[in-house]
Parts: structure tokens; sequence; C-alpha cells
């Protein structure tokens, strides 16, 4: 469904990613696990066209993406939940989750799509009326992947969900996660997380400074004694414990 | 006395809020702070007066044919050019600053045009000057018809944006241009009409004073300021604020117009100004 090919970007001189080459099959959750600064959010932007390669092929049921602006991707069926979430803090949780319907893909079945949202969100149900901005960390979270799943995507680009959120926040979100996947979408999910993340994900690519080190299934990673060493040397990954 | 003041006020302050909606709409959707906006208002005043001379064109008729053609107008000049300024400030700061000084360029350009075009003399017609007694107050009746529109399109306009899909996704990319992509929101498209829009407005509001004041083709830089002034007054991209603000300016100037001095009305709005600037920088209701 998708194929990354020797992809590389830079910022300046910098190099974020180099020669990175990975593919996602129709119905996978496939994780990219990696540091800070690993290269990690670059790939993500990189396909959902926020950041243009420098060189390297992003095929997508065929097609190519490249050159493609953000906006028509989302008409393409990917989505993407991006880091810091990206929602409208300014409007209600009914906006937001309205506006995620905006793409034309998404419009006709859009009340239909609302109740499975909300369904998988109750919170979001209670709270339709209040501003998102003013919500706590893990209800704007799911704010962003409610709004995401609106447009009707194939292909979901998840960017660390976890980031900031207290555990007991994690586990909900990652539960919510888990819902998602069994729906049979496509998943793509950046995260630091790596055990939660390996325990939900069918296979994991490991990035390190840019490049790909690694690549399994993702119970077969979990047990490989250098994966646990470099990526699952916390106690529960490494999740930051503040709210 | 109070009533007087109260009606003329509102009657005027209509014309402001609508000149300050459109100034907002292209700062606060296009980021695009158009310091021609006066000379915009003017040329659609010039060109509603032209009209009526000409061919007898009845104004209210002018002013549904001049709307249109401003939202062209405005388009035009958003693909012409604004569009290499916002394709080369991409996601820095430098659309504002750039904007200002090629706008301000824009300004002498288009005075010059109206001055060629229909020289330096005032300009006036005389359309529907009788009074019509509202609660007792004499108002002219053209006042009451530009009263009428400003309501009419301002309202319209706010209710869209409040309601419609279409104004949701204005205000998404006003609040938040960088997420609207996200959600397949194409923001210089929506941009672009927002800038045609706010040319559209400026249109109206031309329309409206041609209707009732005595301008010439030099006074663009008064209403730039006013409405400049509204929309900081009532908190940069805050709709209903422009529009609360736009009121209060009129009856402002209506009560110093009656009570001290015709002439002390421009210095009377730049006083409310600065105490706002000195104050409540940030605008009397917040940014929107």
């Amino acid at each position: 469904m998708l194929e990354v090919r020797d992809l590389t970007i830079a910022y300046g001189r910098h190099v974020a990613l180099e020669g990175v080459s990975l593919s996602v099959a129709r119905g996978e959750m496939v994780a990219i696990l990696g540091a800070n600064g690993a290269g990690k959010s670059s790939l993500l932007s990189a396909i959902a066209g926020r950041v243009a390669p420098r060189t390297g092929a992003i095929g997508y049921d065929g097609q190519s993406l490249l050159g493609l602006p953000q906006h028509g991707l989302v008409d393409r069926g990917i989505a993407l939940v991006p880091e810091g979430r990206g929602i409208f803090p300014g409007l209600t949780v009914a906006e937001n989750l309205a506006l995620g319907a905006n793409p034309m893909r998404a419009r006709a079945g859009a009340a239909a799509t609302r109740e499975e949202v909300l369904t998988l969100f109750p919170r979001l149900a209670e709270r339709r009326r209040q501003i998102a901005g003013t919500m706590s960390g893990g209800e704007q979270q799911m704010v962003a992947i409610g709004r995401a799943l609106m447009s009707k995507p194939d292909l979901l680009l998840l960017d660390e969900p976890s980031l900031g959120l207290a555990p007991i926040v994690v586990q909900e979100v990652f539960a919510a996660l888990v819902r998602i996947r069994d729906t049979g979408l496509t998943i793509m999910i950046v995260e630091q997380n790596a055990r939660a993340t390996l325990a939900l994900a069918d296979r994991a690519y490991l990035l390190e400074a840019g490049r790909i080190i690694g690549t399994g299934r993702a119970d077969a990673l979990r047990n490989d004694p250098a994966v646990v060493r470099a990526f699952l040397g916390g106690l529960s990954g490494n999740a930051p414990a503040q709210a | 006395m109070f009533l007087t003041i109260l009606i003329l006020g509102l009657v005027l302050g209509g014309t402001y809020a609508l000149l300050a909606l459109g100034l907002t709409l292209q700062y606060g959707i296009a980021r695009i702070m158009n310091l021609a906006y006066g000379e915009v208002t003017l040329a659609a005043a010039f060109v509603l007066v032209a009209l009526f001379k000409a061919i007898g064109l009845p104004p209210l008729l002018g002013t549904l044919l001049i709307v249109p053609a401003g939202y062209g107008a405005g388009w035009l000049l958003y693909t012409v050019m604004m569009r290499p300024l916002v394709a080369r400030s991409g996601a820095s700061g430098r659309l504002e600053v750039d904007s200002i000084l090629a706008t301000f360029g824009l300004l002498f350009l288009i005075q010059g045009l109206l001055l060629v075009a229909f020289g330096a003399n005032f300009t006036s017609i005389s359309y529907l000057d009788r009074g019509v007694n509202i609660l007792g107050v004499s108002v002219a009746l053209n006042r009451l018809i530009a009263f009428g529109v400003c309501v009419v399109a301002g309202g319209a306009l706010t209710l869209a944006l409040a309601r419609t899909r279409w104004g949701m996704v204005m205000r998404a990319v006003a609040l938040s241009p960088g997420s609207a992509p996200l959600v397949g929101i194409d923001v210089m498209r929506v941009a672009r009409q927002g800038f045609a829009l706010g040319t559209a407005l400026a249109a109206c509001a031309g329309a409206s004073i041609a209707m009732v004041q005595t301008f010439s083709a030099t006074d663009g830089v008064v209403y730039t300021m006013k409405a400049l002034i509204i929309v900081i007054m009532g908190g940069v991209g805050n709709v209903p604020g422009a529009l609360i603000a736009g009121f209060a300016l009129g009856l402002v100037e209506t009560f110093v117009v009656t009570t001290i001095d015709p002439g002390l009305t421009l210095a009377a709005t730049f006083a409310i100004f600065l105490c706002v600037l000195l104050w409540r920088p940030q605008g009397l209701f917040g940014r929107g």
C-alpha cells in the first residue's frame, strides 16, 4: 500500500533521514521506533506531504505521492496526527470533528463516521461543546485522532501519540489504538514508547541517526536481546512522567 | 438630543463596522495587512458615482454590481500581487511586513489612478436626500439605505462565518493556518477567498459611503486609518469585536460632532485609539 524507497531528508546541511526504505501493507500496523532526533517525525512528515524529501520515492497504491500538496493527500486517504496534535484549539470539539470530515471523500458519510468516533471516544461525546484548547492533553489527543478518523482515511499516520501524556492517559490512548487497529485500518505509528508500541503493532522498523538499523515482526523484536538493550532498556519504555 | 446621537451614530457606525469587517477578514484569514484598503473603498465609491452620473444607474443597483466586481478585483489582486509574497514567506512571519510594504506602494498606485480618472475635487451625489422621521429624529433616507446595506452585508457574513461549513473552514484557517492542511484545507485558496471577500466588503462600504458622503481621491488613508483603529479596538481578527467597535466609533464621532465640534472627529478617533493602545493593546474584546 505504501512504499518508501531510498528516502533522504535534509534541513540545510543537517541530514535527518538517509536512504530509508520501508513498506506498509494494507491492514497492517507498522511502528517506527527510535530515540529523540532519530528522524521518525521527518519520515512521517515526508509521507504526509509536509516536508519535501531531497531524494527518494514515496509510492501509495502504485502512484507517487511526491510533489502533492499536504492538503491534497487527505483526500487521497492519508490522515496524519502530527506531533503536538495540530488540533484547532480555538474551536469546539464538535467543530474539530466536523472539520475532520471536510475532505470530499468524507462528507457523505460524516454523520455515521461521527457516531463511530464518539463510540470510540465517549469522552468526546460528553465534551462536544467544549473549546478543544481547554481540554487535558489526553483529551486533546483523542480530538486529534478522532478528527483524523473523521476523514475516512485508508492510512492513518500517528506521530508520538503518547508524547507528554501521563502514564495512565497513555494507557487510555493505546487502548483506543487497539480498537482502531481492530477495525482493519492501516496504521503507521512513530513512538518513543517502544514497549507499548511493540505490543500493539504487527511489524516495526528501528531507526537510529536517520537510518534503519533493523526490522522485523513486533513479537520477535520484543524478545530480541539487542533490541531490548537499545530500545526497551527502561522499565516501561520511556514515556515522560508529566501530564 | 441623546436619541439623535444614538440613531445618527448607529447609522454612521454601520458603515464603519462594514469597513472594518473587510480589513479584519483580510488580515485574519489572508494574513495581509492591507494599507491600500481605503483606496479600494474610494475606488468603489468613485465607480458608483460615475455610473450614477454617466448612465443614471441607481446607487442600490450599482452596489449590487460593485460588490461582486470588488470580489473579482480582490481575487485578481491576491493572485497577481500577494501570492508571490505568500509563496516567498513560507511559514515565517515575513508576510506581514512584506504585505505592509507592498500595499503601501499599492496605496499610491490606486490613488494616482483615481486622481487621473476622477480629478482631485470633492465628489458627491444627491440621492434620496430627504429626511425620514425615526422616533422623532430626522434621518436622511440615503443614510438609512446605506445603513441597511451595511447591516444586511455584515449580518449575512457574520452568520455565514458562525454557522456554515464554509465559515468554519474560514475560521479554522484564521485560527490555526498550520493545522488546516491536516483536514484537507488548501490554505492558499482560502486565503485568496478571504482577501477577495474583504475587498468586496471594502467595495460595499465604499458604495454606501458614496451614497451619503462627500469625498475626494486623496481621502483613502482616512478610511484605512478608521478601519484599522476599529479592527485594533475590536481585537485583531475578531469579527463580532470589529462590528461592535465600528458602531462604537460611529456613536463617539456623532457625539463629538453634535456636542463639541465637527473639526474634532478625527482627533476624538485617535484619542480613543491611543487609549486602547495604552491600556488594552489586545483590543477591547481580545484577539479572535
